[in-house]
Parts: structure tokens; C-alpha cells; sequence
């Protein structure tokens, strides 16, 4: 028989038994998003900058959704503290790591990680293709290909480089490929923690199916 | 215990369904104000501007509202939720925060309990590897420090939790 007293969540230190829809959406897509841009779209093609403009309104809605959403998605749920960071690996590796109520300290700086260098990626490409939105540039293309070059004049920056030369598009990959880092390191971290602490960290951001029993 | 008029999963789809909803807003306002920025910088007359800007601004109104939308159908649900949880197991945090209240000792909180699941006397001895009289002489001490006489109304002070009256001060006992 489980113990029928224990329940972490009435004294409000239990992570969620399910994200908040918005939380779990933009985690997707953004994963989503970085996963295909990263690996799979053409460098500045259409696609590519529909997915990073998409990614980038995702980003906007959760950080915005971090000071007003619910409790454990406001970034005062999970402040980057590296020294708390620290000393909750040392109580995974010694079995007496506590509960939190939102992303576990290491979680929490791994986010802002993700966060700051999508920030920069984002950043970046808005810099290498001159802040052109997808529909803008589909209609460059569409004017340059029906024999209008004069669009290619008025571009400051030519179509090639941007007014910072080729910076922006190498910080670009570079960080790009810092994301895939992280995305690898995330899921090793949500797996090492989901099985020391014994609990699917999974399902809380897909449906929740696995809800604890009282 | 099932509640079978409150299914979670149904309550868990309209949040879904306003989150999408602000997720699509947010997307129409970024990429119309990226346009529109874009526009005004790269030709600098301002004669269709001024309109953009109108619909900008109700694009981003937009969004706050749906986003309002959610936090309050979000908090409405946890508070069913709440209520559900009182209703379907977790019952039984609140009658442990109510055996704090009263102090019983660990001891008593269990026998209390089992008590309150309907055992009787020999069955909680049996299960707790105690004699018949020390199980009597606890529970006594819990309905003293409950302030009630016998287990019938000790029992009663809970089913009003579940009636939805308030949940943690039948009895405020010094003590
Ligand atoms: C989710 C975020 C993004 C990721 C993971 C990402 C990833 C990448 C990668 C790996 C490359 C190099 C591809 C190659 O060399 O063929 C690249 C190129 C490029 N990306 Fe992105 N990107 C993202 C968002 C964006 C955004 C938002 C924009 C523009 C608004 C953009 C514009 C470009 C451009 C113009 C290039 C070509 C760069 C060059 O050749 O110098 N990207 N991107
Ligand atoms: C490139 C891909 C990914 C990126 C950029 C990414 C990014 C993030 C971010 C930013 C968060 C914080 C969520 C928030 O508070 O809004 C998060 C949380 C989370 N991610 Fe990912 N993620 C990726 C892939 C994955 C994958 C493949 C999985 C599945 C194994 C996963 C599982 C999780 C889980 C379980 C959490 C919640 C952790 C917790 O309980 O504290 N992620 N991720």
C-alpha cells in the first residue's frame, strides 16, 4: 500500500504533474524549430526564415509568459544560480537532491542557456538578412525574378553581407551549433534526473498522462 | 473515490485551446510589426504608417487579452483541481494538517487514521502490532485533543470538508 499521507504538492514544493499549455507548445516548437533550421533547412532560405521568425515569436510569448504566467513558469520560480545549480548535482550523485517546484537549479541554467543563445541565433540572422521578414524577402525574390533588380540597389547591404561583413553569419553557425550542444546535454539532463529521481519529467511537458496518485 | 462528472482530461483541453489561440496572435503580431518596421525603414513615407500602426497596436491588445484569458482560465482549473483533489484522495493532507493542528503525535495520527477508514479497534491492534487497550487509550487522547466524544462525530468533522465548507478550523482547540 503507497502511503496515503505523503503528497509534496500541498506543501508547494513539487514540480508540476503538467506544464501550463503555453510552456509546453513553445517547448515543442522551439525544439522543433531548432532542430530543423540547424540541421535540415537551407542557410537563408524561405523556410529557414519562416521557422526562425516563428521561433522568435514563440520566444517573445514565453518570455513574457515568465513574468506573467503561473507560478512555475515565471523565471522568479527558477532564478540562475549556479552555486544552487552545483550543490543539486552533488545531491544527485549522493541520492538526496530535494524537490522544487519548477526546473531543478541545473535545469533552470541550462534554460537560460537555451534562451540566451536562441536570442543570439535569432539575433544574428535578423542582422545577416537586414531584420527582412520571410514575406519580404519572398517578395524581393519574386520582384528580382521578374526582372526588377533595382530591390538588390536599394539593400544597403547588397544581398550578400551584411553592414557588419561576415560576422553575424559566422556567430550565427557557431551558435547554431552551440544549441545542438545544449539540446544533447538537456536531454542527458532530463533523463539522469528523471531516473534519480525516480519520476517521468517527460510527461508533464507532453499530457500529463503519468499524474501522480494522491 | 471518482468523481465521474469532472473528468480532467475534458477540463485540460480549453486552456490548450486559448493557449493556441494566443500562440497564433503573437505570430500575427510579430510578423505584421516586423513588416511594417521593415517597411517604414526601408521607404520612409509615412502615408500608410499611421494604419499599420492601429492595427499593430489592436494586434498586441490582442495578445495581452488572450493572454489574460489564460492565466484565468489556468488558475480557474487549479482551483477545480483543488476541490477535485480534497474530493478523490488528497483528502488525506488535509486531515494530516489537521492532526498537526490538534497535535496528535505520530502514534496517534496513525491509529486516528486508520480509525477514520473505518477500523475497528482489533483491526487497528492487528495492523499496528499493539494491544487492544493501548489502541483505545489513543484514541480517546485523539478524540479529547479533537474536541469530540466518539468516533461518529470525529468522522463528521471531515465529511464537512468534502461537503465544501471550509477546510481546516472545526475545531480551534488550545492546547
Ligand atoms: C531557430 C533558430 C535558427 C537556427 C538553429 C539556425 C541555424 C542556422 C545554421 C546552422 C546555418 C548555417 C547553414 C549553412 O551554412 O548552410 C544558418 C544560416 C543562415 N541563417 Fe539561420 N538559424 C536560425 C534562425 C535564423 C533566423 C531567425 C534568420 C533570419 C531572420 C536566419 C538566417 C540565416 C541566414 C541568412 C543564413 C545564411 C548565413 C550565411 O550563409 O552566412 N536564421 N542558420
Ligand atoms: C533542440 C531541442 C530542445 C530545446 C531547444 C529545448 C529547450 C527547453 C527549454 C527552453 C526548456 C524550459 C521550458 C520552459 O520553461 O519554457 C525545456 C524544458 C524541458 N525539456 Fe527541452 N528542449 C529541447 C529538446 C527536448 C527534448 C528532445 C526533450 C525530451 C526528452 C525535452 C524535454 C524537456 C523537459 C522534460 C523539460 C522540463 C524539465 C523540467 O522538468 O524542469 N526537451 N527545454
Amino acid at each position: 500500500m503507497a502511503d496515503p499521507w505523503t503528497s509534496e504538492r500541498q506543501a508547494g514544493i513539487a514540480p508540476p504533474d503538467l506544464w501550463d499549455p503555453l510552456v509546453r507548445i513553445s517547448h515543442w516548437g522551439i525544439a522543433f524549430i531548432v532542430v530543423m533550421n540547424a540541421l535540415f533547412t537551407k542557410g537563408g532560405s524561405p523556410l529557414h526564415l519562416w521557422l526562425g521568425w516563428i521561433g522568435m515569436a514563440l520566444l517573445l510569448l514565453r518570455l513574457v509568459w515568465g513574468v506573467l504566467g503561473p507560478v512555475e513558469a515565471r523565471f522568479s520560480a527558477f532564478p540562475p544560480s549556479p552555486r544552487a545549480a552545483l550543490s543539486h548535482l552533488r545531491g544527485l550523485v549522493s541520492g538526496r537532491a530535494p524537490q522544487y517546484r519548477s526546473h531543478n537549479p541545473a535545469g533552470a541554467l541550462m534554460v537560460y542557456a537555451f534562451w540566451v543563445t536562441l536570442a543570439v541565433v535569432i539575433g544574428t540572422g535578423l542582422l545577416r538578412t537586414g531584420g527582412q521578414t520571410p514575406m519580404q524577402a519572398a517578395r524581393d525574390a519574386a520582384a528580382v525574378a521578374s526582372g526588377d533588380w533595382s530591390v538588390l540597389v536599394t539593400e544597403t547591404d547588397g544581398g550578400g553581407e551584411s553592414r557588419f561583413g561576415t560576422l553575424p553569419g559566422e556567430v550565427h553557425t557557431v551558435a547554431a551549433n552551440l544549441l545542438l550542444i545544449l539540446a544533447a546535454l538537456h536531454v542527458a539532463g532530463v533523463a539522469v534526473e528523471s531516473r534519480a529521481m525516480r519520476r517521468n519529467l517527460v510527461a508533464p511537458m507532453l499530457t500529463g498522462s503519468k499524474r501522480r496518485r494522491g | 473515490m471518482k468523481v465521474p462528472f469532472l473528468k480532467p482530461g475534458s477540463q485540460r483541453r480549453r486552456p490548450v485551446a486559448v493557449a493556441t489561440f494566443l500562440v497564433v496572435q503573437t505570430l500575427a503580431a510579430v510578423f505584421f510589426v516586423g513588416d511594417a518596421l521593415g517597411e517604414l525603414l526601408s521607404d520612409a513615407d509615412g502615408t500608410h504608417s499611421s494604419f499599420e500602426m492601429l492595427v499593430a497596436v489592436a494586434l498586441i491588445t490582442g495578445m495581452i487579452f488572450g493572454g489574460m484569458e489564460l492565466r484565468r482560465t489556468l488558475e480557474r482549473m487549479r482551483t477545480q483541481e483543488a476541490a477535485l483533489a480534497v474530493a478523490s484522495g488528497a483528502l488525506a493532507d488535509v486531515i494530516r494538517a489537521q492532526f498537526a493542528n490538534w497535535g496528535l503525535t505520530g502514534a496517534e495520527q496513525d491509529v486516528a487514521f486508520l480509525g477514520l477508514k473505518g477500523l475497528d479497534v482489533a483491526e487497528i491492534a492487528e495492523i499496528r502490532g499493539s494491544a487492544q487497550g493501548t489502541v483505545r487509550a489513543q484514541l480517546t487522547k485523539v478524540y479529547a485533543k479533537a474536541g469530540v466524544s466518539n468516533r461518529a462525530q470525529f468522522a463528521a468533522l471531515f465529511v464537512e470538508d468534502l461537503l465544501g465548507a471550509s477546510l481546516v478550523e472545526p475545531v480551534a482547540k488550545a492546547g
